[in-house]
């Protein structure tokens, strides 16, 4: 028994010697320096989304495997990725933002680190959107217009959270409008959230405007608003 | 020398035996050869209870049952919260490739052909009936998940020629899956045998499997194409067309129509208390003629499970640890009609919305319900195996300076009040402790009532339910409900409801809305609520991730005992309704996990597979 032991302990010994061995084997492949950043943008400002729900895609043809590398849009509606330099095709996922589909490839051509411009056409934008605190309560006010008539309104909320990444997942209370109580589009609209004690407490919260359009599933915000409450 | 002569002698004997034995050419000990297994009937009945057992599920007692606790009907109350913190749903999260499992079976049907020589023409065709009654199953499991799959019907052989491209077949249609799943169940019907089994398949599991099959196939054509965007894809690997809807609504009230017709399955209604006949109905594996196709276990023969272990009630649990896993949410509690027909809110404030209503006794907010609720949900003031489930959240003491209730609460199960009563349940619930509930209810349905069945060392052999009637007169009533039957529809429907509780001919009308609550509050937790949800494309509204939809968000139930002596609601009960205090993330399911999105190195390996939309 004891020099079946001691075998498997020299085993063991060489494994491990191994493994620091080839662990201090520098990797063939030098890790991806260029930088693709860029900006979903409608009328040259970005377009707010969800934090982690909206993403593009990238592919690369040329190389046995064809994968696409989905690269994750922020929610003030930037984005980038690491990559190797090359030629790379930049596609609109369908049915994924809140934007007209729109599956024209941006061909991409990277050499070092590059700023782009993703164009999209929403369904609704905000226009003139202000925010006031009240009496344990947010209220925000804007506008909202509709740029593509293809598809309807289904609501717009208000969603305050207590850090600047606020959407439908991460929200500490919300106020919500359905679309057949708002008829007339010419008029703004005022949305009122009451601030629960917990909320109200607090020294400030972040307040953010989102519209759902019917038939699409994700919404499209507003910039998250800081609202100093004492 | 004598000695040396003894050795030759031996050697001789050895090597001459050896020959004559052909000793190079011994039957292996360790493997089982073809010729073997497809010859001998137990050892195919054998091959077939393990791809019985390889059936895929996405929820059963063993096979993803947390899950339960990850839609609507239920959350989690045990620890980590996971299930009450789920962002989004990813979309691999339904995920499902098992052609190894779908080879397995094509090998078999193949071989049994090949090597079944002493087979009589019988057995045959009844085993090769029987195995592809299981890949028509395994491919229902693809086809709901993933939208059309390639149909692989035969065993696909490499030749190493450096070009596997001749074995990439792409996906078949959505509809032409169903079609085949149709077609061979319709074919193998009659040669199944296994008459009376409900464990093993037979005429009437495979009209059920056709039944549920074509309903999910009729209603994706349906509803899908009343989308405001339906989900398709050009090739149509996903989406049917919509003129299919009526054809396969039709087969599918046919296939019930056989089943309720033969007069081979009854409801289970054999016990005269209707709550706990319904738990009956679905835990009784003997004298049981409702349950058609279910997957068994065994304490005796080590084939069991730990599912009451981690879901009985707190106070009822055997072991140290765990319980309380799956705790039904108020939401579906909700979903429970009165008898009277009327919603099944609960009534825990007064119309106007001023003072609690008072309950004499805890039960009695729950009285005049559906009595399937029973039979699913232990709610406060009721029992588990003789032991009352003892659910008080705390006690209201009134303070007659502020003319207000104050809670008062304990996280001390089955701690007493200053007043000698009761402060908290053994049961809870409690707000932040794991290992009880936090919704305020506990699961009955599949938790085992034997007694030790919650411990870690013996455990439960309680079976699942894979097909029963109750469920194939559900899918008549919506079949024929859509096809324009409205008559047998309201026939089929009140059927069921009266096993609950309401009198014959309780619906005089019907919608589907109504027919969708009913089938959420007949088969609560069978594994049917998000595949409901999913083929009648309601999921992404039902759970749209938004905190002020009370359908996404899991509500509590909180009991309390009132403090205030010399008023006449001292001691009685009131209830409030709440979010549940550990759920996080309302439930949110996005277009694109209506079909779940299929592997990379699936695609590496045949380029031809079409991606699913929106991934």
């Amino acid at each position: 028994m004891k020099t079946k032991n001691r075998f498997v302990n020299q085993i063991l010994g060489l494994l491990a010697l191994a493994t620091v061995l080839s662990a201090c084997e520098k990797d063939n492949r030098a890790e991806p320096k260029s930088v693709l950043k860029g900006r979903v943008v409608f009328n040259g400002e970005p377009v707010g989304v969800r934090s982690n729900g909206v993403q593009l895609e990238i592919w690369q043809r040329g190389y046995q495997l064809f994968t696409k590398i989905p690269v994750y849009v922020n929610q003030d509606g930037t984005f980038s990725a690491s990559l190797f330099d090359g030629n790379y095709k930049l596609v609109r996922l369908r049915g994924n933002g809140p934007w007209v589909d729109n599956t024209d490839t941006i061909d991409v051509q990277l050499s070092g680190t590059q700023e782009l411009d993703v164009p999209v056409q929403p369904f609704f934008v905000f226009e003139n959107e202000t925010y006031s605190k009240g009496e344990g309560k947010v209220n925000a006010t804007f506008n909202l217009k509709q740029i593509n008539t293809s598809r309807n309104l289904e609501r717009v909320n208000l969603y305050i959270g207590t850090t600047t990444i606020v959407d439908p997942n991460n929200n500490a209370g919300n106020a919500q409008e359905v679309a057949a109580n708002i008829t007339d589009l010419t008029k703004p609209i005022t949305l009122t959230a009451t601030l629960s004690a917990a909320l109200a407490g607090r020294d400030y919260v972040y307040a953010r405007i989102g519209v759902k359009t019917s038939g699409v599933g994700e919404m499209l915000f507003g910039k998250p608003q800081k609202i100093m409450l004492k | 020398m004598q000695r040396f002569t003894k050795y030759i002698l031996a050697c001789l004997i050895l090597i001459l035996s050896g020959c004559a034995e052909q000793w190079l050419d011994r039957k292996p000990q360790n493997i089982i050869l073809e010729e073997q297994v497809w010859n001998d009937t137990k050892m195919i009945t054998g091959l077939l209870a393990n791809y019985y057992d390889r059936l895929p599920a996405h929820t059963s007692l063993t096979t993803g049952w947390a899950e339960f606790a990850a839609y609507d009907e239920a959350m989690w109350s045990n620890n980590d919260d996971g299930r009450n913190n789920i962002v989004s749903y990813p979309f691999d999260r339904w995920r499902l490739w098992d052609y190894g499992l779908i080879r397995d079976i094509n090998l078999a049907i193949e071989n049994i052909e090949t090597f079944g020589t002493s087979l009589s023409a019988g057995q045959k065709a009844q085993f090769s009936a029987e195995f592809r009654f299981l890949r028509a199953f395994v491919y229902f499991e693809l086809v709901k998940r993933m939208g059309g799959v390639p149909l692989v019907t035969k065993q696909l052989i490499y030749d190493f020629n450096g070009d596997p491209s001749y074995l990439q077949q792409p996906r078949n249609k959505e509809e032409e899956v169903y079609d085949f799943i149709a077609s061979e169940l319709d074919a193998i019907k009659e040669q199944l045998g296994n008459d009376g089994s409900n464990t093993r398949a037979n005429k009437f599991t495979a009209m059920a499997l056709k039944s549920r099959a074509m309903l999910y196939a009729g209603s994706i054509a349906k509803y899908n194409n009343l989308m405001a965007s339906p989900i398709s894809t050009p090739g149509g690997e996903v989406g049917i067309p919509a003129s299919r809807a009526a054809d396969y609504y039709a087969k599918s009230l046919a296939a019930s129509e056989e089943i309720i017709n033969s007069g081979k399955y009854s409801l289970y209604k054999t016990n005269p208390n209707l709550g706990e006949n319904f738990y009956d109905a679905i835990t009784k594996k003997s004298a049981n003629a409702e349950v058609i196709l279910a997957q068994d276990y065994l304490v005796s023969k080590d084939k069991r499970h730990g599912f009451t272990y981690d879901n009985i009630a707190r106070n009822v649990r055997e072991d140290n640890l765990s319980s309380s896993s799956i705790t039904p949410s108020l939401n579906l509690v909700e979903d429970y009609e009165y008898l009277d027909g009327t919603p099944g809110t609960l009534k825990t404030r007064n119309a106007a919305n001023t003072d609690y209503v008072y309950y004499d006794k805890m039960e009695d907010v729950f009285a005049n319900k559906d009595a399937r609720l029973y039979g699913t949900v232990i709610y406060p003031g009721t029992s588990f195996r003789g032991t009352p489930v003892q659910i008080q959240a705390g006690v209201k003491v009134w303070n007659n300076a502020s003319g207000s209730f104050q809670n008062v609460e304990s996280n001390t199960l089955g701690a007493t009040y200053d007043d000698g009563g009761l402060l908290t349940g053994s049961s809870g619930p409690q707000r932040s402790q794991t290992e009880v509930t936090n919704s305020g209810f506990y699961l009955r349905k599949y938790v085992d009532q034997t007694a030790m069945s919650s411990t870690r060392g013996i455990r439960s052999d309680m079976w699942w339910v894979r097909f029963r009637l109750g469920e194939i007169y559900l899918n008549a009533a919506e079949a024929a409900l859509e096809t324009g039957k409205t008559a047998n529809a309201l026939k089929y429907v009140n059927v069921v409801r009266e096993r609950a509780g309401f009198g014959a001919n309780s619906l005089k009308t019907l919608t589907i809305e109504r027919l969708q609550n009913e089938r959420r509050v007949e088969l609560a937790f069978e594994d049917h609520r998000v595949w409901d949800l999913i083929r009648w494309r309601t999921a992404h509204e039902v759970w749209n991730g938004n905190a002020s939809n009370p359908d996404a968000v899991i509500y509590a139930l909180y009991p309390y005992r009132v403090v205030r002596p010399g008023h006449p609601t001292h001691n009685k009960y009131v209830f409030d309704k709440l979010v549940a205090p550990r759920f996080r993330a309302p439930r949110f399911f996005q277009m694109g996990n209506y079909y779940s999105s299929i592997d990379q190195a699936i695609i590496d390996n045949n380029p031809k597979i079409v991606r699913n939309p929106f991934h």
